[in-house]
């Protein structure tokens, strides 16, 4: 399967009276945006804001990042499953509006301590999304909205936004394009390479989930059992965040997968053969988890033949036991892991951080947690869902690399490690 | 600076085993080892005092030994405590890493010892202390001497210490976040085909390996047996009477079901955050069976069913912590019931 990715350069991202791209700057038709996603008539208002690179920003609560990506048309589908129809993602010609996000906010979460973005200082640099130009946006639902119904709007209106700003590109000549071009399982000349998988939870269901939730395709993932993906799939919007979210993942981090991207990266070089990937989920049930954990680790033996897997979890706790779970039986069937855990030890202690006991799981990766604290001021600019949100980000005196987006990621991209003393 | 050693009565110079039993000597200045410290410590150290104890009166003896040598340290003025090297000697080690130990928590002045990562001194106080690997030569007794006063040194001065292998220590499993150059992805690429080529690899998070809990001996007769029921499912009466926190309990509680056959919705919530609670909150007998066990109660199956269920959270929790509450919860139980049913989540 063949993957184009036509990339455009963003440097600067401003309102103006028509959305285009002139030269590497992003002009938008705040209006034209606002009137469009307004069609959604579960929200009542939406606001529009930009925040950029080395701006003293602070932006909360987040409910998901996206890089703008339009496909080409005649290639492909958009958000296949939400947006479009159900066309594979991975093919064709994807648009890319490289260096910009698309950052939405959910004014409903009832807490304080959700995902931020920060723009300026330490943490701002500490983090890829600080080098992004940003556009903001600010879902407001109808009053009485049920939870559900304003996360759809949410997932909806970012996926529209997506779309909308990547479409002053299409029919523009990118500055450069990247090819992601994999045969799968049955490639050949490749003897003498180990052959690597990644498996990658997308959702994990202690928390539940919605009726009306899109993950894969559209689809919540109730009762989902693991499914073989091409790694050009998770690129390409077959898989969008869950509403559980206040982790270290984003949909950017599936549009720009790290491990994927390490793989082909590394494929490409002729260190090894990336065979393919396959997507799971962490379960709620017992039986749920055995099943899980044996499907995905079989898949990844008779199906893709691997070697070696790499293996990336979602949330917390018991999507770590999942993972650990389904790294062993990997290993049992004499492939080799690697799994990337969060911080999981209150205490600091190195005898709390793991919630797996495999000796043969002994190729560990660390993403980080609450190690890392940073002091911040009151920034000149502050984006919420709601003036009481605002006024808590503002005030903040410190925040950890686990509430900002981009630094503790789970999916791969984090540059946190640890070390035992 | 002001030192204070303490030594065994084999390096101390009093004997071998059968000086095991000798209380603990006071000698003004430095003797054995505690010579060659000093001299590694450099100028402006002076050993004042060497405190020397035989291995058996030690651990036999120990609250009484720590309150003696804290008195002596607290007089001598020091301001740095150092015992052994104690290489593989176990009991020289217990009592090496307790007196470090209770210095430091209870003078507040840095307290440092050696042994090798076996000894069952480590074990102990790993965590609390800065102990170095002296390996099991005593021949190399310079050496590790002079690491116990670099880190000492370092402690004095209150200067940022290392990691375990630059600086000589035995990891104390504590994990401090750091930011790298590399992202997750590829270190996980380098680990995994470092492992699959079967070439040295670290991983980032040591893995952990538990002792095996030794099985208790089966209920001989059910029919006979006191049951009790105990959670980590968070399950507490409706308002959570004891505060149970909903992650990283530090506390448990214990709830009456006497005179009741069926547990009701209604009447329970869960302290607990880290799962689906719906079926719980619907039917609270999912997670504690006080329904099928009150039948087994009444067929005769089981002999009784403990009048209380014991709860707390299992959401993040800390080993350490954990291990307080099931001891707590253990003893609370201990000779009262024949038989404990776990339920998780």
């Amino acid at each position: 399967m063949r993957l184009t990715l036509a990339l455009h350069p963003v440097t600067g991202l401003e309102f103006a009276d028509a959305t285009r791209l002139d030269g590497t700057r992003l002009q938008v038709d705040r209006e034209e945006l606002r009137q469009l996603l307004l069609k959604d008539r579960r929200l009542q208002s939406v606001d529009l804001e930009t925040v950029c690179p080395g701006e003293s920003s602070r932006v909360g609560d987040i409910f998901d990042i996206l890089e703008p990506r339009a496909k080409e048309p005649g290639s492909g589908a958009d958000f296949p499953g939400i947006l479009g129809p159900y066309v594979l993602a991975g093919q064709g010609t994807t648009h890319v509006l490289r260096g910009s996000a698309v950052t939405v906010l959910d004014e409903g979460l009832p807490r304080a301590g959700g995902k931020l973005l920060e723009m300026g200082g330490e943490a701002g640099a500490a983090t890829p999304y600080g080098a992004l130009h940003h556009l903001v946006i600010i879902p407001h639902g109808v009053p009485g909205l049920p939870r559900h119904a304003f996360q759809n709007a949410l997932r909806l209106a970012s996926v529209t936004a997506s779309v909308y700003l990547a479409r002053a590109a299409v029919r523009r000549v990118p500055a450069t394009i990247e090819v992601f071009d994999l045969e799968g399982p049955q490639v050949g000349g490749r003897e003498g390479l180990l052959r690597a998988a990644f498996i990658g939870q997308i959702h994990g269901h202690q928390h539940g989930g919605e009726a009306d939730e899109h993950i894969l395709y559209g689809s919540n993932t109730q009762g989902m059992i693991p499914v073989p993906l091409h790694p050009n799939e998770w690129l390409d919007g077959a898989v969008v965040l869950s509403y559980w979210n206040n982790h270290n993942e984003e949909t950017y981090f599936y549009q720009n997968h790290p491990v994927i991207l390490e793989l082909y990266r590394r494929h490409q070089a002729g260190e090894l053969t990336f065979v393919g990937s396959i997507a799971t989920v962490a379960a709620s049930l017992e039986e749920e988890r055995d099943r899980n954990c044996m499907v995905a680790a079989h898949l990844a033996k008779w199906t893709l033949g691997a070697d070696v897997v790499l293996l990336t979890k979602y949330g917390g706790g018991a999507p770590h036991a999942d993972m650990g779970l389904t790294a062993r039986l990997c290993e049992t069937m004499g492939m080799r892991t690697v799994v990337a855990v969060t911080g999981s030890a209150g205490d600091s202690q190195a005898e709390s951080a793991l919630l797996f006991n495999y000796p043969e799981v002994d190729a560990i990766v660390h993403v980080g947690g609450n190690g890392i604290k940073w002091a911040v001021g009151r920034p000149e600019r502050v984006f919420a869902g709601t003036p009481e949100a605002a006024e808590a980000l503002a005030t903040l005196r410190e925040v950890s690399a686990s509430r900002v987006c981009g630094v503790a990621n789970a999916q791969g991209a984090s540059k946190v490690s640890i070390t035992v003393y | 600076m002001r030192v204070v050693h303490y030594l065994n009565q084999f390096f101390g110079g009093v004997g071998g085993e059968e000086k095991a039993g000798t209380s603990l000597e006071v000698h003004s200045g430095a003797l054995g080892p505690g010579r060659v410290l000093e001299q590694a410590l450099g100028e402006g150290f002076q050993v004042v005092q060497t405190l020397v104890c035989g291995d058996n009166y030690a651990v036999e003896n120990m609250d009484e030994l720590s309150v003696r040598v804290l008195e002596m340290v607290r007089s001598a003025k020091a301001d740095l405590f150092v015992a052994g090297p104690c290489f593989n000697a176990g009991r020289y080690g217990v009592a090496a890493g307790a007196l470090c130990a209770a210095v430091q928590a209870e003078l507040g002045i840095p307290a440092v010892t050696a042994m090798v990562p076996e000894n069952p001194g480590v074990d102990l106080y790993r965590q609390e202390l800065y102990i170095v690997d002296s390996g099991s030569n005593v021949a190399a007794m310079r050496d590790v001497v002079a690491r116990m006063a670099h880190i000492s040194l370092k402690l004095v001065r209150q200067e940022p210490i290392g990691r375990p292998s630059e600086e000589g220590y035995i990891s104390r499993g504590i994990l401090r976040d750091e930011l790298v150059e590399r992202t997750a992805a590829a270190r996980m690429a380098d680990m995994v085909l470092a492992k699959a080529n079967e070439e040295p690899f670290e991983s980032e998070l040591p893995v952990t390996v538990f002792p095996p809990v030794p099985a208790p001996p089966p209920v001989r007769d059910m029919s006979r047996a006191i049951i009790a029921v105990v959670t980590d499912g968070g399950l507490v009466p409706l308002g959570n009477p004891d505060h149970i926190p909903l992650s990283a309990a530090t506390i448990w509680g214990s709830y009456s079901v006497a005179g009741i056959d069926n547990l009701e919705g209604g009447n329970y919530e869960v302290a607990h955050r880290g799962y689906d609670t719906r079926h719980v909150l619907e039917d609270p007998n999912r997670l504690v069976p006080l329904d099928v066990l009150r039948e087994l109660e009444r067929a005769g199956v089981i002999g009784k069913l403990y009048e209380e269920f014991l709860s707390t959270s299992g959401l993040g929790n800390p080993l350490g912590n954990s291990r307080r509450l099931g001891r707590e919860m253990a003893q609370k139980l201990k000779g009262v019931v024949d038989a404990v049913i776990l339920t998780s989540t």
